[in-house]
């Protein structure tokens, strides 16, 4: 290909699978990207409120420092969260413009929706954090609630156009022409309630445990010095306590989440579970490990059940099924590992209420273990959004449109990603090194509440 | 008029937003890189937006809107021209996370350059993208696309520095407002030498032209008078007129394009939802931010903790 083609993208015909490889792995990194720092703007101002709801009826100042310093680093991220989203708009054009032509009216409403709700969420994200010193304590706190209620709302509607890609609905295909669309039906597709919950639930926790982390190397630091913090515990409980709470919730969900797939999608499903060849009385195999006829009894309480495998798909709509499998694995091993997690905390808890072992949430074990949550909680979430988007392949469209279909004809997409990979390389430092910044920077004492714990100064 | 029509229109009316006060905030990255004067920077960045950068919200809008009714052409725009596009995207990124991080971290050098330089890269990458498309063309990297481009960061430099001298006037002094008088009188005059003899060879008859020429005109005469409000109206019309000459002149197949009505009709529906809960939460951040302008009790710089 000439330099003049590249620079001004002239098409030739159908996109190089070095392209269209390319455009998948841009859309997978970008959207893989964003969909954490999506987790931390819905679950952050949902800890700081928490924090400053207990400041205000306790008057403590550790719990309203710690909403202060959240709802900071909430403002820096969801900046950085607002351009990673923007450029999600910019690459459904310009990656896949066959499935906007065709599509794009579809699914449209929803993203307008997710557009006003994502601008509420910023309009009153701007008022919670102007009107820190400029309004009443109670008045402040109120202005918060919109903040994470719009930030559910925004993350559940672009979930509705994920699940529709899943679940195709609200239209008819006349002679290849898209007609009869009705809006609403697309939305509220079938898969939409159990794809929203259950992301929902994983950005929670992977908000929760991801700032637990940074509290738990605190703590073991304290430790380490012989110092006992009390901001470093507060700034560990709430969040934590958050990721337990929503920890056995998802697997409740993500129980739904595979019938549904078994029921809706057998390619994807045959894929998560390794399921080879349709017949009765399906083995349950994980990682290396077999027990016989347990998939069948887990999904149709009957061990004798009959259960599509890959062949009963037809090989050119067959997905990747090792990275699905794969990718599943990672998801339901770390998700466990949290649920055993959370319910050690809940029994230490427990414990501690009644008087006893009073030293048992901070045993360094448990700190340690604690500190890897976060990581633990964001690459189960990447993999649970692997297994649902390698899952669907070759369709961009279940059963209706190919992804090889959507794609850009135009050449050199795998440079846009060269470019994209390196730009996010530096954006995720930068954010990192931002957030360390501020984590040293001194708070100013909050006025006219009771003296901060004396030992806090010398902690950070 | 047809669904078609008013969504059209409110794309056009998300596009001139856009213009105006996204564009403003391009101009005033691209001043803040020219202008090495601590008190011009101060004043850019307390004029720009709270948190982020919000007035991506627009463009945002305008992309929702011409997917969902007009998805062939937003198909055919976006593919074509995914090179300029992409790196306007990628600078939309760059200077969103500069303008916090510095904000957050004003030791970091770096952060205020890169705001400045995709500042004056996005608008130009868009500016190029509108020429093309307005004029049917090709390719950015022709001399259509490089007029849009270079025409575009100028009208977006101008614009800023018309806002920018009574927000310098509020927020600084006199001398930082005669500065930016003096960048709005020069960028508005390249501005106006750009656009009027290229209006001409690109063939454009329009009497949108005369209204843009004519509110040029109007504005350094309101510049050297010192009229700093009413340069602000007119200022944003000579532009903004700028915008629907190019809109005028783009021969899209609209009618063939549009969307089903029961998409449009929904699409209004949720827009005007979101209208009734967005203009007054819009009205009070304005107050609030208002109420104040510099930050209520910025702590006195103490000496940071030593890190290792």
């Amino acid at each position: 290909m000439s330099t003049a083609a590249l620079l001004t993208g002239a098409a030739h015909g159908a996109a190089s699978p070095a392209d269209f490889m390319a455009a998948r792995q841009q859309m997978a990194f970008t959207l893989g990207f964003h969909i954490v720092l999506a987790s931390i703007g819905v679950g952050l101002p949902a800890l700081t409120l928490l924090a400053e709801w207990r400041s205000l009826r306790t008057g403590d100042a550790v719990h309203a420092e710690l909403a202060r310093r959240w709802m900071k680093a909430a403002g820096v991220l969801f900046a950085v969260g607002a351009v990673s989203g923007t450029v999600l708009s910019f690459e459904m054009g310009t990656l896949w413009p066959n499935f906007m032509d065709k599509y794009g009216q579809v699914f449209g409403t929803a993203f307008a929706l997710e557009g006003i709700a994502f601008f509420i969420e910023a309009i009153f994200m701007g008022i919670y954090l102007y009107g820190w010193d400029r309004l009443s304590p109670r008045a402040h706190f109120l202005t918060g609630v919109p903040v994470v209620i719009a930030g559910l709302l925004s993350a559940s509607f672009v979930l509705t156009v994920n699940s529709w890609m899943n679940q195709p609905r609200g239209f008819k295909l006349v002679d290849g022409k898209v007609t009869d669309v009705d809006p609403l039906a697309a939305m509220f597709n079938p898969a939409t309630p159990v794809q929203a919950v259950h992301l929902i639930l994983a950005s929670l926790m992977v908000c929760g445990f991801l700032v637990a982390s940074v509290y738990a190397v605190g703590l073991l630091r304290d430790r380490k010095a012989g110092r006992d913090d009390r901001y470093n515990r507060v700034g560990f409980a709430i969040p934590f306590s958050l990721g337990a709470v929503c920890a056995p919730l998802q697997v409740i969900v993500g129980d739904w989440a595979v019938r549904f797939v078994a029921d809706n999608q057998p390619a994807k499903f045959a894929a998560m579970e390794g399921v080879e060849h349709t017949r009765a009385g399906q083995p349950f195999r994980f990682a290396v490990f077999e027990i016989p006829n347990a998939l069948s009894l887990m999904l149709k309480f009957d061990a004798h059940a009959t259960l599509r495998g890959m062949d009963a798909v037809p090989v050119g709509d067959r997905p990747p099924a090792e990275v699905v499998k794969t990718s599943f694995e990672i998801m339901i091993a770390l998700g466990m590992a949290l649920l055993a997690l959370a319910a050690w905390w809940a029994l230490a808890w427990w414990l501690r209420r009644r008087g006893r072992a009073l030293d048992l949430p901070w045993r360094p074990w448990f700190l340690r273990a604690a500190a890897l949550t976060g990581v633990m909680a964001v690459v189960a979430m990447e993999a649970g959004w692997t297994t649902t988007e390698v899952g669907r392949q070759p369709w961009i469209v279940y059963g209706v449109m190919r992804t090889e279909e959507a794609i850009n004809p135009n050449p050199g997409l795998r440079y846009g990603l060269y470019i994209v990979l390196v730009v996010y390389a530096v954006l995720a430092a930068a954010t990192v090194s931002v957030l360390r910044r501020m984590r040293h920077r001194p708070e100013p004492a909050v006025p006219a509440a009771a003296p901060a714990a004396p030992e806090k100064e010398t902690a950070r | 008029m047809s669904l078609a029509d008013a969504a059209l229109g409110l794309i056009m009316v998300g596009l001139s937003a856009y213009l105006l006060f996204g564009g403003a905030d391009f101009g005033a990255g691209l001043w803040h890189l020219l202008s090495r004067r601590r008190t011009d920077q101060e004043v850019i960045e307390h004029a720009m937006g709270p948190i982020w950068e919000a007035n991506h919200v627009w463009l945002i809008f305008v992309m929702v809107m011409t997917w969902t009714a007009f998805p062939p052409i937003f198909a055919d725009v976006m593919s074509a021209h995914w090179i300029p596009l992409s790196l306007a995207a990628l600078g939309i990124v760059a200077r969103g996370s500069t303008f916090v991080f510095s904000k957050a971290d004003p030791d970091q050098r770096w952060y205020p350059w890169v705001f400045g330089v995709s500042s004056a890269v996005t608008p130009y990458c868009l500016g190029a993208v509108a020429a093309v498309v307005a004029t049917g063309g090709t390719t950015w990297w022709s001399g259509t696309g490089l007029y849009g481009g270079v025409l575009t960061t100028a009208l977006c430099a101008y614009l800023a520095a018309v806002y920018l001298i009574w927000d310098a006037r509020r927020l600084a002094d006199e001398d930082a407002s005669l500065r930016f008088r003096g960048y709005a009188l020069v960028s508005g005059s390249v501005a106006g030498l750009l656009a009027l003899p290229g209006a001409a060879a690109l063939g454009v008859r329009s009497p949108l032209i005369l209204l843009s020429a004519a509110a040029g005109l109007v504005s350094l005469v309101l510049l050297v008078r010192r009229a700093y409000l009413s340069v602000r109206v007119t200022g944003g019309l000579a532009v903004v007129a700028v915008l629907w000459g190019a809109a005028e002149m783009a021969g899209l197949d609209l009618d063939a394009a549009a969307a089903h009505d029961a998409v449009l009709q929904a699409v209004f529906v949720a827009l005007g939802v979101g209208a009734v809960i967005l203009v007054p939460s819009m009205a009070w951040l304005y107050v609030l931010f208002q109420r104040g302008p510099e930050p209520p009790a910025r702590p006195a710089p103490e000496p940071r903790p030593s890190r290792h």
